[in-house]
């Protein structure tokens, strides 16, 4: 799952979220392909950002580091200040193991829309 | 030494001088001072003012309260949040306007901390989950008016917490005496906030030392190590804060209960990457 501007959107991307009005009201229901005629639609109506299945942009630079593989590196960089305690070494594990889980239901994810 | 202190304390509570707090913030406070006043009449009151109003409507669709439906007026934001958590939101949306661009990481963070909030504040089974949301959005106040007051020395602790790779909050004790903790308890009292913010704004480092509202504290406490740890925004410390294990036995919560907290943030945070309360 990946939150995209519509700029990035391309033909094929499949939504995991309803694009919706400010109001709630839906406009195009989870799990559609997107078509180029949908994108340029949705771009008309003014709507700013999609949540699209997978993880189809590499986002790099742009600030969101989303996937959990990538997160999984960033901990013992953001733990470095706990090397030495017992309990925050413990909570460290405790979210690495999380973490491993999501990032493989993510991987599995990632097959299923490009299969 | 003690002289500086109080010199600082009053450079900082110079709060009248920042040129973002809204007229309406205090009239909004003595209104409600007045047992007889009504919630159309603070409703109407913030609505006159409507820059303001556009400002704290945004905040109550942003994804932080995930409600299905617009909320379009003052007087509909006021029923279902109440007085208090639209008066945290007028704080902070005035307060973080003028940093908004050089600081718009610890706005995002602070963002993503009232997030954490709710959510940590749901599974640990409290009602009025937007009052410890309000809490965490509040929680790093003291770091924007002392970048605002005294700008020459939070260089230096930027520069400190760099040079020696340490914690942000150790770096304001050892240049400033105090943190921005204590910073957020004169604010607090300054502004009248309710007891329960004030405890959650001075404590959310230390949260052993709430003796009114330790839940609060607690909850806050949490939020900002996984705020931290998602790293949503930038709190000024590119890594998580010590979780304490007396917040989570405060609560209730063992650590495999967060798996279930982090499994809603993932979501929420992700939708919260492109909310601009500015724009």
């Amino acid at each position: 799952m990946q939150k995209i501007p519509i700029s990035l959107a391309r033909e094929g991307m499949a939504l995991e979220k309803p694009v919706m009005r400010d109001n709630g009201m839906v406009l195009v229901g989870e799990g559609t392909k997107l078509t180029s005629a949908l994108i340029s639609r949705l771009e008309n109506m003014g709507i700013s950002s999609i949540v699209v299945k997978g993880e189809p942009v590499d986002m790099e630079g742009v600030g969101s580091s989303t996937t959990y593989a990538k997160r999984i590196e960033r901990l013992d960089h953001l733990f470095r200040l706990h090397e030495n305690d017992e309990w925050m070494q413990e909570v460290k594990e405790f979210i690495r193991g999380y973490y491993q889980a999501r990032a493989a239901a993510e991987a599995s994810a990632m097959q299923e829309t490009e299969s | 030494m003690q002289d500086l202190r109080v010199d600082k304390k009053g450079q900082i509570l110079a709060v009248k001088d920042l040129p973002t707090l809204p007229a309406v913030l205090d009239e909004v406070t003595k209104l409600i001072q007045d047992p007889s006043s009504s919630t159309e009449q603070v409703a109407a009151l913030i609505s006159q003012d409507q820059v303001l109003s556009a400002k704290v409507l945004k905040m109550v669709n942003s994804p932080i309260y995930g409600f299905p439906r617009r909320i379009s007026t003052i007087q509909h934001a006021l029923v279902l949040l109440g007085l208090n958590v639209i008066r945290g939101l007028i704080i902070s949306t005035s307060v973080f306007d003028v940093m908004a661009k050089n600081m718009v990481g610890l706005w995002e963070h602070s963002l993503g901390c009232a997030l954490a909030c709710s959510s940590v504040a749901k599974k640990a089974g409290f009602k009025d989950p937007e009052e410890y949301s309000v809490a965490g959005l509040l929680h790093d106040l003291g770091k924007v008016v002392i970048a605002l007051q005294l700008p020459e020395m939070k260089e230096e602790v930027d520069n400190l917490v760099q040079e020696k790779d340490m914690l942000y909050i150790d770096a304001e004790n050892e240049i400033l005496g105090f943190g921005h903790d204590r910073v957020n308890a004169w604010l607090a009292d300054h502004w009248n906030l309710p007891k329960n913010i004030r405890e959650g704004l001075a404590w959310h480092h230390r949260p052993r030392s709430a003796q009114l509202y330790p839940e609060m504290a607690c909850v806050v406490h949490v939020a900002d190590f996984l705020a931290r740890l998602y790293e949503t925004g930038n709190s000024g410390d590119d890594n998580v804060s010590y979780l304490r294990p007396y917040a989570l036995d405060t609560l209730k919560l063992e650590l495999n209960d967060l798996e279930q907290v982090m499994d809603e943030l993932g979501e929420q945070f992700m939708e919260l990457s492109s909310f601009r309360p500015d724009e």
